[in-house]
């Protein structure tokens, strides 16, 4: 469960950061938000991963927590960037 | 590269930096990518032992198991200086062993495995394990193990150097973070290795760094050299022995092992990892029982219990400040206190680490072969570091299949068996190796990937073939490690598959290629 809360949390905040640099955001929402916008996203993300750390250690110990924050951390990364490496192919099929 | 102009100061510090990567990732690379496969192997190490001796079910040690390894070693171990028991991991996958050393001085070691359930010797064959996979990525084989050692100590610590130094170069790395493109050549293999080395960077830098630590009396010994009068007495102050006794000439019985089993579960809950008794039938013998070393941080100190009474003597010594430190890195090394799904968190960074490397190594020949002078007959650098490329990536993944078909395949009774099964695995790996010197480069990557994508595919097969516990009696039984070992095996398979594939539809596009290496800055 504690596993489960970190892992969609540092999904979520790598997911709001991606969305925080102007040229993704150009590839997913077709435009380019305002610079104030983007640095809010920017501080909600890692706010997001902030919480993944205080989930993770208050629910696992903070010395184990903290391996497998580091951990969620690596996973949830490496699937927002497999998501944006396939971004057209996952736009067309969200458009139809 | 190293010719480049100096613009700032700041430019030419990443441009150092550059080659100094380069340079610290390449040639020790085949050696760390080596260590970085069979230590992500590793994390698994009780599973596959697990897997590896499917004459092995359940490694629950019964009281009777007890017993019977207690009149064995009264019987057949008496005026051993010392008797010792090893006790199956939790996590399955040993047998219950038995060992004391020769009576008369000289000679081998007496080594028993009972069977942990009825106290029998096993019929288990003979298999070195998951302990092999361990034991080679600090040790390699073939070599004395102190030349092993060295050579990933050194690599190790180059491999430290080329991530530090990677992090200055690419300080395009964090604005780049999420990016991962495809089919664009050169541009792909450095992000693939970006992707690789950035998103697990925090365990990259631990697995070297702590590594390090754990061997680090080798890589700097002269404080060692500066404080002790030998390399003996820094290991007795390092790693403190238990306090070893004097016999006392009286005879006196050893204590059921269950007596001393109950005083571990007692004190930890459960059984010990291992038995050491000192003096076995003399009245001043003593019983040194470890725990399981699964959890981070101080973890408990041994119990050390008279081996006539049972009673608890004056306990060790608490470990210092730098002690428990050095023992943090260990743990967080090995990662035994990992429970699964940290287990397989570890075991994804181990893979993200393994691709970093293979992608560093073959983004070298692929930044050079556009700049080729004649790209058809390459100099011998290159060629080198081309063959080497597919013998040691392609060719070690694929040799670990080798190793698991030999498990089931070499006969019961062969002499050296365990050995054979490790030999088995160094002969494919040579045959592939002088397979990829023997073809053209682009076939020998795609025809040994194949051929590892086979050799894995062949594993779950097998096994279903020649024991009774294939992936669908195991499906059904419930068995998580035998269904995740042949799943793995599959899924290793389809990855293998799919980059052979990759390689085989892979159309060059060298003009193109060189613009974009034009324009691109200097990376890697």
């Amino acid at each position: 469960m504690i596993n489960l809360a970190t892992f969609v949390l540092s999904l979520a905040g790598f997911a709001l950061l991606l969305l925080a640099f102007p040229r993704h955001q150009q590839d997913w929402l077709r435009r380019k938000l305002a610079p104030g916008k983007a640095r809010t996203l920017r501080l909600l993300g890692f706010a997001l991963l902030a919480l993944a750390f205080l989930a993770a250690g208050l629910g696992l110990g903070w010395g184990y927590g903290a391996v497998v924050w580091l951990g969620w951390l690596t996973v949830g990364a490496a699937l927002v960037v497999t998501a944006q490496a396939n971004r057209e192919r996952i736009l067309t099929r969200l458009r139809r | 590269m190293a010719a480049s102009k100096m613009k700032t100061e700041g430019s030419s510090l990443r441009q150092s930096m550059a080659s100094v990567h380069t340079w610290a990732g390449l040639l020790p690379g085949w050696l760390v990518f080596l260590v970085f496969l069979f230590g992500t192997a590793a994390f698994f190490q009780q599973e596959v032992s697990a897997w590896m001796r499917p004459e092995l079910r359940g490694t629950q040690v019964t009281s009777t198991a007890l017993e019977a390894a207690g009149s064995r070693l009264a019987a057949e171990g008496q005026g051993a200086e010392s008797w010792h028991l090893s006790f199956p991991h939790p996590r399955g996958g040993d047998v219950l062993g038995l060992a004391w050393p020769p009576k008369d001085g000289d000679g081998d070691w007496t080594l028993i495995d009972l069977d942990p359930g009825t106290g029998q010797p096993t019929r288990v064959r003979a298999t070195e394990g998951g302990s092999f996979l361990f034991k080679f990525h600090y040790n390699f084989h073939y070599v004395p193990y102190w030349l092993g050692r060295y050579a990933i100590v050194i690599a190790s610590l180059a491999m430290l150097v080329a991530i530090l130094s990677g992090i200055v170069t690419h300080k395009k790395i964090f604005a780049d973070f999420f990016m991962l493109r495809f089919g664009k050549g050169q541009r792909s293999w450095l992000d693939a290795h970006n992707v690789t080395s950035v998103l697990a960077l925090p365990f990259h830098l631990m697995i070297t760094y702590t590594g390090l630590v754990i061997f680090a009396y080798m890589l700097m010994p002269w404080p060692v050299t500066a404080s002790f009068a030998n390399e003996d007495a820094y290991f007795e102050a390092a790693y403190p022995s238990q306090t070893s006794v004097e016999a006392s000439g009286r005879w006196a019985a050893v204590v059921p092992i269950v007596d001393l089993t109950a005083k571990a579960e007692a004190a930890w809950g459960r059984l010990p990892a291992s038995i050491e008794i000192q003096h076995p039938g003399d009245a001043a013998a003593v019983a040194i029982l470890q725990p399981v070393r699964d959890s981070l941080g101080r973890g408990a100190p041994p119990l050390q219990l008279s081996a006539v009474t049972g009673a608890q003597l004056d306990s060790t010594r608490k470990s210092s400040a730098a002690e428990a430190t050095r023992d943090v890195m260990v743990q967080l090394h090995a990662g035994w206190f990992a429970a699964p799904v940290l287990r397989w968190l570890y075991f994804v960074a181990g893979v993200s680490g393994t691709v970093m490397i293979a992608s560093g190594l073959v983004l070298w020949t692929v930044k050079r072969r556009a700049k080729l002078p004649d790209p058809k007959r390459p100099h011998l650098g290159f060629r080198l570091v081309e063959r080497l490329n597919i013998g040691v990536i392609s060719g070690a993944t694929g040799a670990i299949a080798v190793y698991f078909l030999a498990n089931r395949l070499l006969p019961l009774g062969l002499a050296s068996r365990a050995e054979w099964e490790v030999h088995s695995m160094f002969i494919a790996w040579g045959a592939m190796f002088v397979w990829a010197i023997g073809r053209p480069a682009k076939r020998a990557w795609a025809e040994t990937l194949a051929m590892g994508a086979l050799l894995y595919a062949l594993v779950p097969v097998v096994n279903a073939l020649t024991t009774a516990r294939g992936l669908l009696p195991s499906l059904i039984a419930g068995d998580c490690v035998f269904v995740g070992f042949d799943l793995i095996m599959l899924a290793t398979s389809a990855l293998l598959a799919l980059a052979a594939r990759r390689v085989v539809s892979h159309k060059p596009k060298v003009a193109a290629r060189r613009k974009a290496g034009a324009t691109q800055e200097v990376t890697a």
